[in-house]
């Protein structure tokens, strides 16, 4: 019921923004209306009092584009003007990033995702004045189609990423209009931290980002963020499909909260109430069972967590591994590990435009890691952590800052950003974590982290239904609830294991980022539904 | 015969010094029943056998025992390797009765030598370029294996693309406990990483990191043998240790050789 209540409020809420939104937006589609109007008649204007333009038919607003007809033309990617293509003719579609008229000449910057060319349109044989004037005056973010010459340049231009060659422009159609005043600049987006300070100059904060996501997500650091995050869900079923995994898909609107009963979303399912899945880990260890013997899975997950921090939302990309083994349950690290081992390989050899695009604005140390990945045991890590003067017990879980401690004392002495921590005490995990065969004190167990920030945790799990019931009951588990759980196990079971990642941390703390949300699309946290 | 008679010019008892490097070989121009063409010496195998023949043999003798004597000593080693609470086998023992060997038997206790165990594994990081591999650590190791219960692990650093096979195996198979790390009294953690120099660390909290070969060699010696208290004699060994190390240094073979 408390969700009804909660939806009422959000519903409110969501109505209250949206009548001011809706005013506003139609405010701002009068102004729009408006403006057309004006620039409409001032073209018309122009073409009237200028009958002598040479180039009238060389640029203007293109008619929408609503399929009338289909052009066999040939749009070449900003990505691939290099001195190559020099003085050849050729038509781009871009966005006008930036334009900066000077006399009679008009410098425009043309982006495309992470890519930028600088083009020139000057009055000349091809260009009248009154041609220079439009492309000045096109609105920053419009699209345009252009088609002009590649020219090498004589110097290279450090403001673009096409530093070799420049676009001169013959034709220039506006396909698309922006509205001239952006919510945020791109510029001020994408520049570093600190740098705005000095000479006064903006830079935006992440909910003005968050807010207009769409053009925030425009900026070529974004771009290459979502690349990258495109990546490493590509380099993940990759080597998983390799070792012979099998994608399943899992359902997400469950009767029964997965791990335990806290951070649980409710919401109404007909007559009575479900939950929204908090890690597919009931479903991959049935499938487990069910004799796929190694599966993952990648989709959402849902934390009902009321924590606002740099690194948990309410809704991530969990990707999750399961898989049986043989004799030991280091057979299933081994399997993780190597499988983050070959993203961290692949991000590397594959993506190191968008990382050195990213270390742009957000500069860190490239990611290290070994191959194959160190495993240090818990206890060890408790002595690490001594010796460097924390006081902890034996049985007690790390603590966030000694996490990150011992993820300093790692790096220092091993050099790198990714290791596995082993043997956990058994008190500081699930019910269903597998004891340590020759110390119960300890679990077959074990945390992955990067940048000393826990990305996985994963155990062993109990496969036998009897053993599962008696450790239930040590944690005062209803064993009513759970009897499905324990149910799966009843008909035999491979002795299996596992763990899950989530996505976003995955990338953030690759790239060395400090908010998770920058590497959430549309992230979702408890201040934060929408866009 | 329609030639001049010529007189000799030199007598026919000449000396000729042969250089000692080369293989002999049977003269071919003195007539054949004097000689042994190798068809004929295998024929009379046994009745009248060139001495050069029977030296060759008494070589090729002489490197097959030594290779069995190589292949023994390999053996124990592993042995040891595997069951650590084994004895070492005769011919290990054997091979290491240097002046050197007996020192080894003087027990150093890990705790007088490397602090107090506070529970973790004492793991010895050593950062090598594949480029360079550490010959002379990898015997170290191979001693140390010897004394004590040892993990040792290989990996390859993120700096590093790609890495020689052999590399990767060069401190032998894992021991087979390897999965507790507790279980064992020194661990040796080989990084193949992009580093000019070769780098030792330890315990970062109380100690730099040691860097150069022959460093991390006197470092892990220690761990093998006291070092002598006289200081003439320890200025001398590391004088020693030094020399060695500079003409390692001008021959370095560019990729590892067995040693």
């Amino acid at each position: 019921m408390t969700k009804d209540g909660v939806q009422g409020v959000a519903e409110e809420a969501d109505q209250a923004q949206s009548k001011k939104g809706l005013k506003k937006q139609q405010k701002e589609a009068e102004k729009a209306a408006k403006k057309a109007e004006k620039q409409a008649k001032l073209t018309t204007d122009q073409q009237s009092t200028d009958d002598d333009d040479i180039a009238k038919d060389r640029y203007g607003v293109a008619p929408m584009v609503q399929s009338s007809e289909r052009l066999d033309r040939v749009l070449v990617r900003v990505q691939e003007l290099t001195p190559e293509k020099a003085d050849q003719l050729i038509w781009v579609r871009a966005r006008i990033h930036t334009s900066r008229a000077k006399g009679k000449q008009c410098f425009l910057v043309l982006r495309q995702q992470q890519f930028n060319v600088q083009a020139l349109v000057a009055v000349g044989e091809r260009a009248s004045k009154q041609m220079v004037k439009f492309a000045a005056n096109i609105t920053k973010e419009s699209i345009v189609d252009v088609e002009g010459v590649v020219r090498k340049v004589e110097q290279k231009i450090e403001s673009c990423t096409q530093q070799d060659v420049e676009l001169h422009v013959d034709r220039i159609f506006v396909i698309s209009q922006a509205e001239p005043r952006l919510p945020l600049q791109l510029e001020d987006c994408v520049r570093p931290e600190g740098e705005g300070d000095e000479d006064g100059r903006a830079t935006v904060n992440q909910d003005t980002r968050l807010d207009n996501r769409v053009i925030d997500l425009r900026t070529t650091t974004s771009q290459a963020i979502f690349r990258l995050q495109s990546g490493v869900c590509q380099l993940f079923r990759d080597t998983l499909i390799n070792k012979g995994f099998v994608e399943i898909q899992t359902p997400k609107i469950i009767s029964a909260a997965s791990e335990g009963g806290a951070n649980v979303f409710t919401v109404s399912y007909f007559k009575t109430s479900a939950y929204l899945a908090q890690s597919p880990q009931l479903y991959k260890q049935m499938c487990i069972c069910a004799d796929f013997d190694k599966v993952f899975c990648v989709g959402p997950v849902f934390r009902a967590e009321d924590s606002n921090t740099h690194r948990h939302l309410t809704e991530f990309v969990g990707l999750d591994i399961e898989l049986a083994f043989n004799y030991h349950y280091h057979e299933v690290i081994e399997s993780i590990t190597d499988t983050m081992v070959q993203i961290f390989k692949g991000l590397r050899d594959k993506f190191q435009t968008e990382i050195q695009t990213v270390g742009k604005q957000f500069p860190s140390e490239p990611f290290k890691f070994l191959e194959p990945t160190l495993r240090l045991e818990f206890m060890e890590g408790v002595a690490m952590l001594r010796e460097a003067g924390v006081e902890m017990g034996d049985e007690e879980d790390l603590s966030t800052p000694n996490e990150k401690l011992l993820g300093r004392l790692v790096k220092e002495k091993y050099d790198t950003d990714f290791y596995v921590l082993d043997k956990y005490p058994l008190a500081v995990r699930p019910f269903y974590t597998m004891p340590d065969p020759n110390d119960n004190k300890y679990s077959n167990s074990y945390d992955m982290f990067m940048r000393g920030e826990e990305i996985l945790s994963g155990a062993q799990r109990i496969h036998d239904a009897q053993l599962l019931t008696e450790r239930a009951m040590h944690h005062n588990i209803d064993l009513e609830k759970i009897k499905a759980y324990i149910d799966s196990f009843r008909f035999g079971a491979p002795p299996h294991g596992g763990g899950g990642i989530g996505l976003e941390r995955v990338c953030m703390l690759y790239l060395g980022l400090h908010n998770v949300r920058q590497t959430s699309m549309f992230p979702r946290d408890p201040k934060r539904l929408t866009p | 015969m329609s030639m001049y008679q010529v007189k000799p010019i030199v007598g026919g008892d000449i000396k000729i010094e042969l250089p000692t490097c080369m293989y002999k070989l049977p003269n071919v121009h003195v007539p054949e029943s004097a000689s042994g063409c190798p068809e004929k010496t295998l024929k009379n195998r046994g009745t009248e056998v060139d001495p050069v023949i029977r030296a060759l043999e008494v070589r090729q003798d002489d490197i097959m025992r030594r290779l069995y004597e190589l292949k023994a000593a390999v053996d124990g080693l592993a042995k040891t390797v595997t069951t650590p609470d084994a004895d070492l086998d005769q011919t290990v023992t054997s091979l290491s009765e240097s002046p050197t060997a007996t020192a080894f038997r003087g027990t150093s206790d890990l705790d007088s030598l490397l602090g107090k165990d506070l529970g973790a594994l004492r793991d010895i990081v050593i950062n090598a370029n594949p480029a360079q591999p550490p010959l002379t650590l990898l015997v170290l190791h191979a001693m140390l294996c010897q004394r004590y219960r040892m993990l040792s692990n290989i990996h390859v650093h993120s700096s590093v693309s790609e890495v020689p096979a052999r590399l990767l195996s060069c401190l032998g198979v894992n021991h087979a406990d390897s999965y507790v790390r507790q279980r064992f009294q020194l661990g040796f953690t080989l990084i193949w990483k992009d580093v000019p120099k070769l780098q030792m660390k330890f315990s970062i909290q109380n100690m730099c990191p040691i860097e150069g070969e022959s460093n991390v060699a006197r470092f892990l010696f220690r761990l093998l043998a006291p070092y002598p208290s006289d200081p003439a004699l320890a200025t001398l060994v590391d004088s020693l240790v030094d020399t060695a190390f500079f003409q390692l240094a001008e021959d370095r073979p560019g990729h590892l050789h067995s040693s």
